[in-house]
């Protein structure tokens, strides 16, 4: 570990050696009547040239050398207009500094470097995400800047409970994550297990939240999420205010939330703002279109080839006559009309927006209609597909795990017909009800049955209900909701939770 | 209060209790309503696939007597499961061997997973003659009924924990398939077709009680859930009435199953996918009440995989391993192998099973758990004489009173 010398010369040739990119620049100069000399290093395209400009080097440059002795390190913190100043002289941390984005000042004379807290690292502006849009309520998204994600959540708990515990994780790339939670509300051994194991992750980037979820997941294999994820501040506010851990990435606009219930997908930020029952249609919908999107196609394919009774007969007449001379076996059409939808898309996602709509007529009218007329597939499994793809998307973080189980059922129901699907139902319950993420189940509060935490699962009670925060997340203070007058809740139980 | 709540919510406190324990036990790991959901919604599930039909061949049609009389005895011995657990917090293996010694709970505890091998042999080749008639319309091959063992393999490397958690999911399961099937089936069952009742020779109810002997010998599920289940005050009424209620849906199933039958009852096998076939609205919609079959089918998968869920975890404890999963794939091993070579001789395995064994089942449903009763009531005399638990067992004791991690 080296140190910083009296010359300005040499610090600036050791930090260079350092720091040997193009893209760390050296700024020399001197104050107006010469007799101090300066330099600030920074990493081009990440400090506020601007303000380092108004607020050191111009102040810098009034100065002038003390009459009597030398000049000190604390003249110069007091010419600097800056709130953020530290002093350092180990170059392993200026160069930390730098890299960081702050500038680093060094005085000519002085053994001492002050780092200037100018980061201005590029981001863009804060508008509404595309996959957590909302036709009512809060439209601000997180970027990928955590420093304004930190105060977009700041803005929402204006409370000294907020805290935020900062790691750098990733050996190249030194990502700041932070783990912020709510003290005295949220669970701190969950907490403390979340940053030890953030500790213990040994790999060379971060480069988004959901790098960090694979390493947080108890279960490395599953093909179910086991950290929530959210785009909006108003959302992961919520989230914190009923005892889960939220965890920001530098870089990511997306925060993860833990603990994770199942259930969690199936809830819209928009549910808190309609009225409850309309909320609880609409998560009951939901749950319904998932329902339908991954097994409406392996019913389909079954009733077909196991077990013609599934269908009215009525129906089964007029699927006979559109499969009628089909050169595929049911669940072999079915597999490439999914393929199909997958490809497109698959597609839709990453080509240019002015394609799309190419893509839209190529996918819709060309491979629908053509494949149809042509006998290759049947119209009822377009249309099945067709409105199992819509399904899924009506809870979008689930689409993942809905496609790959989509296949599964499909794969099953093609091989063993109905009791396939049946015992692979059977298995992915099993699997849900033992998986437990930070000590809190994925299937409660269903299984465990949690009859409190019913209250804001699929069904939504209205907010003077929800007076308590879930008791799944092991909340130090349970009271959420109590009366102005501060008289006791239902239960006889003070705000601290003392009867 | 949030503290219990917690805890019975699955708690980190109760998962490093669970965790030290390892597989030997899983003290408080069943609450008190997953108990009662078990009792009330997965036990009567068994009883809805053959059980009718040899009830209505054996006892002439009078099939509610000895219905009622299995459920009763089964009562007794569900109530003697309740007074076990109130006077002891030990698991049946740790009994036996306070009792005993260590070498006769290894014994014991290898012969009760025997025992559970033994008694879902019938089942499953039950099981597998339901699947092919339920699910398929032409007989398919043998292979298709394979995957169970998959499923059943895993079960088994589950702890009791996740049974617990599935005893929860059968509430809203059950519920939903056994009453809309039930609403399909009432209107066309004629209830007079058990009339009268108790008319038949005594002699038909004693061979449909005797005959009927291996579906409902469920209490012995309940020995190795000893010490698992931690009993509270006002518990015995919860349990005792929630298995009332399931004691109701059997009975209430039977009564609709012989109205709708009738003379035809006793070869209907596996008829509860067709009770509601009858329904005026389903030549318009299709066959939806098989839906309702199909979700009641998730839950005889559960209830199929109990016993051998519970024979690994009995053989692991007494061979003292951890690693359930070369049990769980040796045992479901054996089973697909017993499976696909007998599924041609149901008949056989079946008089093999009702005609000579079937007083094993008595002893391990009924007897077992009376002589567990004589070993705590020993326990007790030996501490009244000074033995029984140290200070510090019945400080953990006390401690671990307030977990009931599910």
């Amino acid at each position: 570990m080296k140190n910083l010398t009296t010359s300005l010369n040499e610090n600036i040739e050791l930090i260079k050696t350092e720091l040997p990119a193009e893209d760390i620049l050296v700024y020399s100069f001197t104050s107006a009547d010469k007799s101090l000399r300066f330099a600030i290093v920074y990493a081009d395209g990440v400090v506020d040239k601007a303000l380092l400009g108004d607020l050191a080097a111009r102040p810098l440059k009034r100065l002038t050398a003390p009459e009597k002795g030398k000049l000190a390190l604390n003249d110069i913190k007091e010419a600097l207009l800056f709130p953020e100043l530290k002093e350092q002289t180990e170059t392993e941390e200026l160069k930390k500094e730098i890299l960081d984005g702050n500038a680093v000042l060094l005085t000519d004379g002085l053994k001492e470097a002050v780092i200037v807290g100018a980061k201005l690292p590029p981001s863009r502006a804060v508008i509404e995400p595309p996959t957590d849009v909302a036709v009512k309520g809060p439209r601000e998204g997180f970027v990928e800047d955590i420093k304004i994600n930190m105060a977009l959540l700041r803005k929402r708990l204006k409370t000294p409970q907020l805290l935020f515990e900062m790691q750098k994780v990733g050996k190249q790339s030194e990502t700041n994550v932070a783990v912020c939670y709510l003290k005295g509300i949220a669970d701190e051994e969950a907490k403390d297990a979340i940053v030890e194991k953030l500790k213990k992750i040994d790999t060379d980037v971060i480069v988004d939240s959901s790098y960090i979820a694979t390493f947080l997941a108890p279960r490395k294999r599953s093909v179910f999420r086991q950290s929530g994820t959210t785009e909006k501040p108003d959302i992961l506010a919520a989230k914190m205010a009923e005892g889960r851990i939220g965890i920001l990435v530098d870089g990511s606009p997306i925060a993860l939330t833990t603990p994770y219930l199942l259930t969690e997908d199936f809830q819209s930020s928009e549910d808190y703002f309609v009225s409850p029952f309309w909320a609880t249609i609409t998560r009951v919908m939901r749950v319904i279109a998932v329902l339908v999107a991954i097994l409406l196609p392996a019913f389909y394919v079954s009733s077909q080839l196991f077990k013609l009774q599934l269908l009215p007969l009525s129906l089964t007449l007029t699927i006979a006559s559109s499969i009628q001379g089909l050169p595929l076996s049911p669940s072999l059409e079915m597999f490439l009309v999914l393929f199909v939808l997958e490809v497109l898309k698959e597609a839709s996602v990453r080509m240019p927006k002015y394609v799309g709509m190419a893509l839209s007529v190529v996918g819709a009218l060309v491979l629908g209609e053509t494949a149809v007329s042509a006998g290759f597939v049947s119209t009822p499994a377009i249309i099945i597909v067709a409105f199992s793809g819509i399904c899924l998307y009506t809870v979008p973080n689930f689409t993942e795990t809905g496609s790959i189980l989509r296949w599964l059922f499909l794969i099953v129901a093609g091989s063993i017909g109905p009791f396939g699907i049946v015992l692979t139902a059977a298995f992915v319950l099993y699997y849900l009800i033992s998986s437990d993420a930070f000590g809190v189940p994925m299937l409660a509060p269903f299984a465990p049955l949690v009859k409190e935490d019913l209250k804001d699962s699929l069904v939504k009670f209205n907010m003077e209900r929800l007076d308590k925060r879930p008791t799944l997340f092991k909340p130090k203070n349970r009271t959420r909701l109590q009366s102005k007058d501060g008289k006791k809740t239902k239960k006889g139980e003070t705000e601290n939770g003392s009867k | 209060m949030g503290a219990n709540k917690l805890a019975l919510a699955g708690g980190s406190v109760g998962n490093t209790l669970g965790k030290n324990l390892g597989a030997k036990d899983e003290k408080g790991v069943i609450g008190t309503r997953q108990l009662c959901f078990f009792v009330a919604f997965l036990l009567p599930v068994s009883k809805l696939l053959e059980t009718p039909s040899v009830l209505a061949y054996y006892a002439k049609g009078d099939l509610l007597f000895p219905a009622i009389c299995q459920q009763l005895l089964q009562a007794l011995a569900i109530g003697l499961f309740l007074f076990l657990s109130a006077r002891t917090d030990k698991s049946f293996f740790e009994l036996i061997e306070s009792g005993l010694g260590r070498i006769a709970a290894k014994i014991i505890y290898i012969a009760l997973a025997v025992y559970f091998v033994f008694y879902s042999l019938l089942p499953l080749l039950e099981f597998e003659r339901f699947v092919y008639t339920a699910f398929f319309d032409a007989a398919p091959t043998f292979s298709a009924f394979l995957p169970f063992f998959l499923m059943s393999a895993y079960v088994c490397t589950k702890g009791l924990k996740a049974f617990a958690r599935s005893a929860d999911l059968a509430m809203p399961l059950f519920i939903v398939s056994f009453v809309g099937l039930m609403v399909m089936s009432v209107g066309e069952s004629d209830f007079s077709a058990v009339l009268p009742l108790f008319g038949t020779p005594i002699s038909s109810s004693f061979k449909g009680f005797l005959r009927s002997m291996i579906h409902f010998s469920d209490s012995a599920l309940l020995l190795p859930m000893l010490g698992a289940y931690r009993y509270k005050k006002g518990d015995g009424k919860k349990v005792m009435g929630s298995y009332a209620l399931g004691s109701f849906f059997v009975l209430f199933f039977l009564v609709v199953f012989y109205g709708l039958f009738g003379p035809l009852s006793p070869i209907m096998t596996f008829a509860f996918d067709k009770t509601a076939q009858y329904f005026k609205a389903l030549n318009t919609v299709g066959r939806i009440d098989l839906m309702l079959a199909y979700t009641m089918t998730i839950l005889l998968i559960f209830y199929y995989c109990l016993p051998l869920q519970l024979g690994v975890i009995c053989f692991s404890r007494a061979v003292e391993t951890n690693k359930k999963i070369p049990v769980a794939a040796a045992l479901n091993l054996a089973l697909l192998l017993f499976t696909a070579y007998f599924a041609k001789f149901y008949t056989r395995i079946y008089n093999f099973v009702t005609y000579y064994s079937f007083w094993v089942f008595p002893v391990f449903a009924y007897l077992l758990p009376l002589f567990a009763l004589f070993l705590v009531l020993k326990n007790r005399g030996k501490r009244m004489n000074g033995g029984g638990m140290s200070e510090s067992d019945k400080k953990t004791a006390r401690k671990e009173d307030g977990y009931a991690t599910c």
